[in-house]
């Protein structure tokens, strides 16, 4: 196999089998207490509060790793059984 | 400065854009270039989640109670890192099922359960219609806003006119006309609405668009971007941006809260009937859920990144946070730029109709096919159903969204109302447990997913809506301070004394509790029905759709029906036209026998395609309903076959009772060779196995009638079979031999054409099966099974299972006749090689007769020394010498070719011999005798179709002298000692046998003592080489002339290895027949 489409195997199966859970979970706890707690303080930094930096940055953050996760998928075939569901 | 002529005039002509997109939508989609199908379109679909409650709502709790508006687009935002896999899922189902809504999808997978969708659908309604309430609100309330505001001229003429106190009733009429127009085109639900789609698409545009230039005009216009704000903000109301910025302590923004919304968001994401709508029955390709996955929430993202600054500046603006619902509207009004103003509100109108128009015509798709449906079905008449369900789809539309409005009529600026979105929410995650069982638990069941969304419904009912609706002021009752029944344990929000929770998360937790465990333990109580199990597997694995139509078909129609009238029972549900368009479509890629009908094996697959097909208009519960009813209508079930297969069978392509049988007769058929004790096991096997009560075989014979040659019964049968029976009798047979197909009844009470044959004897027989023993060739017998009792015997495993052993089978009756032949044939040619010996046997003897013809010796005769040498080529030869003495001075002897070499030459030679021994005497001459001979040959050479050619010589001892004659045979040599050298004897003759009176030369010579005379016959001369080189006359002369001095009979033998050694390998061609004499001193000489 060469090293291009290995790259590329390699990253579907990463991304597409089990990372996706990974970040969902990832999300479901910075997006919670006991998380949120260690930002939700009223300090304003850059001129922002800190809590809508780090809600808006990690949602900003969040969708790009979406962003990246459906470029892992763009080979899959639409007849794909998609086994990892 | 607008005016309210403008306001009017720009609301009409964005409600006309609306019908020109939808109908633009509509019309590139009739004809095939579809604006609506790729993935920029669906992602902005989906936003019809945010509705005007979120438009302008959010920047109402961002400036009260801060930040926890947020939740409301995270959890959406984190749903959609699983779309890849759990919407995926749910569409692939979805189409493949004809799913019409989230009830029919959850109902369907749990048995098609009428009731359960019934409930869904109620539990929806109650959720849907105060919502749709609060959007005709919000658009009433901001036209309102801007119609009453004091920078906006209203004509004191038209203060009290019409449009302007009912703007909430227009815009009803509107979206109920849209509705039905883009949403209840045809009843075919399963087919997507490009126009609506559009039209929903298009605002989602016009809402970001506005929301976004309202937020940039409040930022960056009347504040320095958004470090100015926060700034501003941070000096002027420190407490409150304190209390905005941060999460917790107060019990609005609470952590719990914060998560119960999250929850609530992240389910309702999926699980809202005009989400599922658009997210699943509009999709059109799998692949938009790709871009989606991350349009969908940089949507989201982008409408709430100004969500914040316009709090804030219309707090900054106002001094408080008091009206911040509509900060959208007014922070633009109240500044004085009205053309923004006006856009806000279009932005709002957007997200008002977006969110009634597909709501409406998702619920209005459910409360037909779970409300209406159950009580249209027992309306006696049964025409132009699909009229009267279309009418009723487009009533149930304008029926919703009026609710809606007279909801909003109703109740005033209430609890209920603000909080509507959440408590929608609520209800609608009661079907969060379900539907993640029915697509990933294969145990769930009906029983489970009925008991948790009624449990969790009504602890929703309890814990939300009635609170909900005392704090509105409808329900005058103190059980919110004391509990139901005066029981503190049962107060609604703080249910069973669970205290410290706001009531969403109380609610939220207390309805989880009872929804999942209902779920869980019903579902691991009771066991599912086949059905249930049916549908399970559908939704459990519907990419595995594929492989299980190659399984076989284990459910049949207990009496058939015709496809006609399958056609005919659409057509009462989707119109004439589609029913055939459909049931067209299915048989194209079926098998239909030449009498137009589909096997019966095929049969439930078409009920299924029926069923799906109706359930596409009408639901699945429904549909199944319909269908059942028509078949027990017709006297017809679906009921299971016979399972002759008595294992469970697991993902194994063929049974254990399968495998085994084909070993046992492949060990049957390998063990015996006679064919007779083969066919008699394999009986005996099929019956113990299967528990047939009579199987036969029977052989078709050469005159084309069938012999039965062995059968197999039960004790039970009675029936008495012929033993011999011509195919003309059963039509079964008749049928059987010229289709090469197995012929069988599994109902015989079900026969259309009866006929009670010897072979077929359809009343003594409950099922019966004819299967061809049938190679690769034409059928040479027919294996019968019959059973007394069972129906629904033969399934299509059966039936392949028994043609391939009948396969086996007809390769052993082969086998059998071919070895018989074989045998005959061997038999045949021994005896014909038997008999080729006992001609060889007598050609020996021939030749040993022919032989002992010949002289033993050659006569000693003083004055002569002769020496013979006879080799035939074959057992019998036509070379001929002999000699006579005579006066024991005179010698005869003669030399004979017969031409050819068989046996009739060697009759001829010996016919020859007698007819010359009796000629010979002492006075004739050789010619005279040569010509006697021909004389008397003439006849039989004639008729033998032979020749003989001959020398004849005689010689006296006494005076030396030869006389010789020939009759056209080779010339004989003489070896002259006085001269040295070979001279060729010739006198004229003709060969005997030619014609007849031939005249001979007589001719004499005197010999001297020493010469030697060779007479030979051609088989010397003409023997050849390989390369076709003769031995000739030239070799035999030198031979002669070399060896003269030897003994004559070493000489001839010497010439005789040499003719050997010079023809090679080859066998002798031609008999040898060599004489030679020498002359030696006369015995008269020396008595002299």
């Amino acid at each position: 196999m060469e090293p291009e489409k290995l790259k590329h195997t390699f990253l579907n199966r990463l991304s597409m089998k089990e990372s996706w859970v990974i970040f969902f979970i990832l999300g479901l706890i910075m997006m919670n207490y006991p998380f949120l707690d260690i930002f939700n303080k009223s300090i304003i930094l850059f001129g922002f509060p800190l809590t809508y930096i780090y809600i808006f940055g990690g949602w900003a953050v969040s969708i790009l790793v979406i962003y990246l996760f459906t470029l892992s998928i763009k080979h899959e075939k639409p007849s794909d059984n998609g086994s990892g569901s | 400065m607008i005016t309210i002529q403008t306001l009017l005039l720009t609301i009409t002509l964005y409600i006309c854009l609306h019908f020109l997109v939808a109908i633009y939508a509509y019309n590139r989609y009739k004809s095939g270039r579809s604006i609506v199908s790729n993935s920029f379109v669906y992602s902005l679909s989906i936003t019809v989640y945010c509705t005007s409650w979120t438009y302008y709502g959010s920047v109402g709790r961002a400036a009260t109670s801060g930040l926890d508006f947020i939740v409301i687009y995270l959890g959406p935002s984190l749903t959609a890192f699983t779309w890849w896999f759990l919407l995926r899922k749910i569409i692939r189902i979805s189409k493949e099922n004809n799913i019409t809504s989230i009830s029919d999808f959850i109902s369907s997978r749990y048995g098609k359960s009428q009731f359960l969708g019934a409930v869904i659908t109620v539990i929806s309604v109650m959720g849907i219609i105060p919502y749709i309430a609060l959007q005709l609100k919000a658009v009433s309330t901001t036209f309102a806003i801007i119609c009453n505001h004091p920078s906006f001229h209203l004509p004191a003429g038209l203060r009290n006119s019409f449009a302007i106190n009912n703007p909430g009733l227009l815009f009803a009429v509107f979206l109920s006309i849209f509705g039905i127009i883009f949403g209840a085109r045809t009843l075919a639900t399963q087919k997507r609405h490009e126009g609506l789609v559009a039209a929903i698409a298009f605002e989602s545009v016009v809402k970001l668009l506005a929301f976004i230039c309202v937020g940039i005009y409040a930022t960056y216009f009347l504040f320095d971007g958004f470090t100015d704000i926060f700034t501003k903000m941070s000096s002027n109301h420190p407490e409150l941006l304190d209390h905005l910025i941060t999460l917790g302590g107060e019990n609005e923004t609470s952590y719990a809260n914060w998560s119960t919304n999250l929850i609530l968001a992240m389910g309702s994401i999926m699980l809202l009937p005009r989400q599922f709508q658009i997210m699943v029955i509009e999709n059109s390709d799998e692949n938009h859920i790709k871009d989606a996955m991350w349009r969908f929430p940089a949507y989201l993202f982008a409408i709430n990144l100004f969500v914040i600054p316009l709090a804030y500046a219309g707090i900054l603006l106002s001094g408080s946070n008091s009206g911040a619902d509509f900060f959208v509207l007014t922070i633009p009004m109240n500044t004085g730029h009205h053309w923004l103003a006006l856009l806000a509100f279009l932005g709002g109108f957007s997200a008002a109709a977006g969110m009634v128009i597909a709501e409406s015509v998702a619920t209005s798709t459910m409360v037909l096919n779970h409300l209406l449906m159950p009580l249209v079905l027992r309306l006696k008449f049964r025409k132009s159903f699909s009229k009267l369900l279309l009418s009723l789809k487009r009533i149930s539309i304008f029926c919703i969204i009026f609710s809606g409005y007279a909801y909003f009529k109703m109740i005033g600026d209430t609890f209920m109302l603000v909080n509507i979105g959440l408590i929608s929410f609520s209800a609608v995650i009661q079907l969060a447990p379900s539907l993640l069982g029915a697509i990933y638990w294969h145990r769930g069941n009906t029983a489970g997913a009925t008991a948790g969304i009624l449990g969790g419904f009504t602890i929703w009912f309890y814990t939300l809506l009635l609170p909900s609706f005392v704090k509105s002021g409808w329900l005058q009752t103190d059980i919110l301070e004391k509990g139901l029944f005066g029981i503190a344990l049962l107060k609604p929000t703080e249910l069973f004394g669970l205290t410290g929770m706001d009531m969403w998360t109380n609610s939220l937790f207390w309805s989880m509790l009872f929804n999942i465990g209902g779920y869980l333990f019903f579902s691991i109580l009771f066991e599912q029905s086949e059905l249930e199990r049916e549908q399970c597997l559908k939704f459990t694995e519907p990419y595995a759709a594929d492989t299980r139509a190659d399984l076989w078909e284990t459910k049949r129609l207990s009496k058939p029906v015709t496809i006609i009238e399958f056609v005919k029972l659409m057509e009462n549900f989707i119109g004439e036209k589609q029913a055939h368009e459909a049931i067209s479509d299915y048989l194209s890629d079926q098998e239909i026998d030449a009498k137009g009908m589909v096997s019966e094996f095929e049969l439930p697959g078409l009920k299924r395609f029926v069923e799906k097909t109706i359930a596409g208009s009408v639901g699945s519960a429904a549909a199944s309903a319909i269908v059942e009813n028509y078949l027990s209508g017709v006297g017809s079930q679906m009921e299971s076959f016979y399972d002759a297969f008595r294992s469970v069978r697991s993902s194994l392509e063929e049974s254990r009772e399968a495998l085994y049988v084909r070993l046992k007769s492949s060990e049957i058929m390998n063990r015996t060779s006679d064919l007779h004790s083969t066919v008699k096991e394999l009986l005996e096997l099929l019956a113990r196995e299967f528990k047939f009560d009579l199987v036969t075989v029977r052989l078709i014979e050469n005159d084309g009638s069938l012999l039965l040659i062995s059968e197999q019964r039960a004790n039970s049968v009675a029936f008495q079979l012929s033993s011999k029976i011509s195919p003309a009798d059963d039509f079964y047979i008749t049928e059987l031999l010229s289709t090469r197909r197995p012929q069988f009844a599994n109902d015989t009470s079900n026969l259309i054409k009866r006929n009670d044959s010897a072979v077929t004897p359809v009343d003594t027989f409950a099922s019966f099966a004819h299967i061809p023993l049938v190679g690769d060739e034409e059928p040479v017998g027919v294996l019968s099974i019959y059973s007394l009792s069972i129906v629904g015997l033969f399934t299509e495993e059966l039936l392949n299972l028994l043609s391939s052993l009948a396969g086996q089978l007809a390769l052993a009756v082969k086998l059998f006749d071919e070895r018989e032949a074989r045998e005959v044939e061997k038999n045949a040619k021994d005896a014909a090689l038997l008999k080729n010996a006992a001609v060889a046997h007598e050609m020996e003897m021939a030749k040993q007769i022919q032989l002992s013809l010949l002289p033993e010796s050659p006569p000693s005769l003083p004055g002569i020394q002769i020496a013979a040498l006879s080799i035939s080529a074959d057992h019998v030869g036509g070379d001929y010498y002999d000699f006579f003495v005579s006066d024991n001075r005179l010698i005869d002897a003669v030399i004979a070719d017969v031409s050819g070499h068989n046996v009739g030459a060697a009759l001829i030679m010996v016919e020859t011999r007698s007819v010359l021994r009796a000629q010979v005497d002492g006075n004739n001459t050789p010619a005279i005798i040569l010509s006697n001979l021909n004389s008397l040959l003439m006849t039989d050479l004639t008729r033998a179709e032979l020749f003989i050619s001959m020398f004849y010589i005689k010689y006296d001892t006494a005076t030396q002298w030869l006389t010789y004659a020939n009759a056209g045979h080779n010339q004989p040599l003489l070896y002259q000692i006085s001269e040295k050298k070979c001279q060729l004897l010739d006198a004229d003759g003709m060969i005997i046998g030619v014609k007849e009176n031939v005249l001979f030369e007589n001719k004499s010579l005197l010999l001297n003592v020493g010469d030697i005379l060779l007479l030979y016959t051609d088989g010397v001369t003409e023997a050849s080489t390989d390369n076709g080189e003769l031995f000739g006359i030239e070799r035999l002369e030198r031979i002669l002339a070399e060896t003269h001095e030897e003994p004559l009979q070493n000489i001839i033998e010497y010439i005789y290895r040499e003719v050997i050694h010079f023809s090679g390998s080859k066998p002798l061609a031609d008999d040898i027949t060599m004489v030679a004499l020498r002359i030696e001193q006369s015995a008269f000489e020396q008595q002299d």
